[in-house]
């Protein structure tokens, strides 16, 4: 296909994009350079102040916090999720759309019911403590619910299927004989997925792992669910700027980070994935 | 070099209800080049395939000197495979390939890298060692994969269709040069190919694989001018047939006329049988043949060597083709529609029965 005509062909969506999207941000971020009004609003004058307090030890810590359960959110979907794609991809070729759709069955409920249903599920009188108890476990249960625990697991149980999926297309197109080639030379199973499959499919995994990351970092919905008031999220302090503490340009300052941090990751996952793609050119 | 190798007895594939292998006795020789012919589908693919140890056999064993290998697993037998599909690690350069084997076999370093540098020099392709896969040619990728099973200097080394992906020319060339290397590295090749002449050219034996039989075992010149039915004779080569009747110590053609051959007593008399001859075997205006036979010049072509002449006869629905060297033709200008008449000796007839 030529350019010209690619243009064309992707004119109506940069258009909704840059209209509905980028330039709304962009206004937003825009507010993190401005003073807050005593009572809330904008006080149009310039200040770097905003910035500054992002860095504060206090959201540092924040951010930090949010990293790192983000990161083990990814690490855990990952391992999870491509164990999973590779059995569906290991399973009969007539059986694979099956269980793909078993695989993405949760993302056609509701994301908020969902996350409630791992209450009922994580609650102290819950159905596993009931279960546990019923096998007559007298003890006291570690607390499950509202602990960084239960916000890993909801993440993790909501992307799971990004995960799946990103790492069964890899999974999918690879020419059984390579593996085979591999055993030919006198490779184990093991060592045949070490050296051969696991590095023809990392492209794969590096998508599902930043998916899963940037979607948890921002989140808000879980941490405040699964969470409870405990601890906040990097999410869950932008969502409070805007909607309860009325402070427009802080909560623009702390967006424009996480926005920053993003599209890093998502700007390395698209080199390393161009970069890998010869892996995947294996014809006939 | 009559050392036997690998001796398979009656082994048997069934995927389902599709029988790929049906029963199967074949003994290979050290330092053999062995051809697998046979067309689409007939089972080429499916036999190396369990003697590399990824199919199971359903029923049979195959032995390597002398020890039963039948269920020993791929990475652990003498034996590697070039697949069909080369199956390059896409995600190697050609050197790494090449050494994967090697590694896998706990080599020293060093050695592996004489080696690799060794076999990348017998392939002509030291230049391009840091290239992966997909930065090379058609047939420079044939050669890494050619190399990364040779450089292991198997006991037996299975080749499925390795040119099948060149052209015209440089398979010609590929053929002498895999010729060339397995004389030079002295391991036993067995070619899978349904390329008939490429089997002629490069094979010390070639078996014919039809729906999952084997139909003939023997040396091309065996193969080719003593084929021993029907199918492996059209199979290889061309061949005319014409059918005959069995009548006493002759053949009688459809339009009354005799075929002489050398009979034996496997065709009983007065059955229906198929006379076969050669196309370079008939010659023009010869008197003093056994078998002569007049027809109208149907079509010619050219082909720079030679040139075939298609006659149509009353003997045959099928026009009889004739193969003339280019000497041949030069003395004698043939037209289309022209009357002529050729000639064989009772020696070149083969018979099959119908
Ligand atoms: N895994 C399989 N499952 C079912 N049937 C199979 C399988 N592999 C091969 N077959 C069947 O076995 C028969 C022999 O196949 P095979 O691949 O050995 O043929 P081939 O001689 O290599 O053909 P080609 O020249 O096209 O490569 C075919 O009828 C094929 O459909
Ligand atoms: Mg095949």
């Amino acid at each position: 296909m030529t350019d010209r005509k690619s243009f064309y062909l992707m004119t109506p969506a940069l258009a909704w994009l840059t209209g509905l999207m980028v330039i709304p941000c962009l206004l937003i971020l825009a507010l993190a350079f401005f003073r807050r009004g005593t009572y809330g609003g904008i006080e149009y004058t310039f200040t770097l102040e905003n910035i500054g307090l992002v860095f504060d030890p206090l959201y540092a810590s924040i951010f930090l916090k949010s990293a790192s359960i983000a990161g083990l959110s990814a690490l855990i979907a990952v391992i999870v999720g491509y164990a999973a794609a590779y059995a569906i991809a290991a399973a009969p070729a007539k059986r694979q759309p099956i269980l793909l759709f078993f695989a993405v069955l949760p993302f056609w409920s509701n994301y908020l019911v969902r996350t409630y249903a791992w209450i009922v599920l994580l609650n102290r009188e819950g159905l596993i403590a009931s279960i546990v108890h019923s096998l007559g476990y007298e003890g006291e249960l570690p607390r499950m619910l509202y602990t960084e625990s239960a916000v890993v697991i909801g993440l993790v149980y909501n992307y799971l299927p990004f995960v799946i999926l990103a790492c069964y297309a890899p999974l999918s197109r690879l020419n059984p004989e390579i593996a085979e080639a591999s055993r030919d030379l006198g490779g184990s199973g093991w060592t045949t997925f070490r050296r051969v499959t696991l590095p023809m499919t990392a492209p794969g995994i590096a998508t599902g792992f930043v998916f899963v990351f940037v979607l948890s970092i921002g989140n808000f919905v879980t941490p405040a669910l699964l969470g409870g008031g405990q601890f906040q999220m990097i999410g869950n302090l932008v969502y409070a700027q805007f909607l309860t503490a009325n402070d427009w340009p802080f909560g623009a300052a702390l967006s424009m980070f996480l926005i920053a941090i993003m599209m890093g990751l998502l700007t390395l996952q698209t080199f390393a994935t161009e970069r890998a793609s010869g892996a995947r050119q294996e014809d006939t | 070099m009559t050392q036997t190798l690998l001796s398979i007895r009656n082994i048997k594939k069934h995927f389902g209800a599709v029988q790929a292998i049906a029963g199967i006795d074949l003994d290979i020789r050290e330092n053999e080049f062995f051809a697998l012919l046979g067309a689409s589908g007939s089972g080429k693919t499916t036999l190396l395939r369990m003697l590399a140890g990824f199919e199971m056999p359903t029923a049979g064993s195959v032995m390597l000197d002398g020890q039963d290998i039948s269920h020993v697993l791929p990475n652990h037998r003498p034996v590697n495979l070039m697949f069909q599909s080369y199956a390059l690690f896409p995600h190697m350069t050609a050197a790494q390939n090449i050494a994967y084997g090697l590694e896998m076999d706990k080599l020293p370093r060093p050695e592996i890298k004489a080696r690799v540098a060794e076999i990348l020099d017998v392939i002509q392709l030291s230049p391009l060692a840091n290239r992966k896969p997909d930065q090379l040619s058609g047939g420079q990728r044939q050669r890494v994969a050619l190399a990364r099973a040779l450089v292991k200097r198997p006991r037996l080394l299975l080749l499925d269709e390795p040119l099948g992906a060149l052209d015209k020319k440089l398979r010609g060339e590929m053929q002498l040069e895999l010729k060339r290397i397995q004389h030079e590295f002295g391991i036993t090749f067995i070619v899978v190919t349904h390329d008939q002449e490429e089997a002629l050219v490069m094979a010390d034996r070639i078996a014919i694989l039809h729906e999952g039989n084997l139909l003939q075992c023997g040396s091309p010149h065996e193969i080719y001018e003593h084929p021993q039915s029907r199918f492996a004779a059209g199979f290889i080569g061309v061949m005319n047939f014409l059918p005959v009747r069995r009548s006493g110590n002759e053949l009688i053609a459809k339009d009354g006329s005799k075929i002489t051959a050398d009979l034996g007593d496997d065709l009983a008399n007065e059955s229906d049988a198929v006379a076969a001859v050669r196309p370079e075997r008939l010659s023009l205006d010869v008197q003093d043949d056994d078998n002569r036979l007049t027809g109208r010049v149907s079509a010619l072509a050219y082909h720079g060597l030679d040139l075939q002449v298609h006659l149509d006869t009353p003997l045959s629905s099928e026009p009889i083709m004739i193969r003339l060297t280019a000497d041949a033709a030069e003395g004698r200008r043939l037209s289309i529609g022209e009357n002529v008449t050729v000639g064989w000796p009772a020696k070149d007839t083969r018979v099959f029965s119908a």
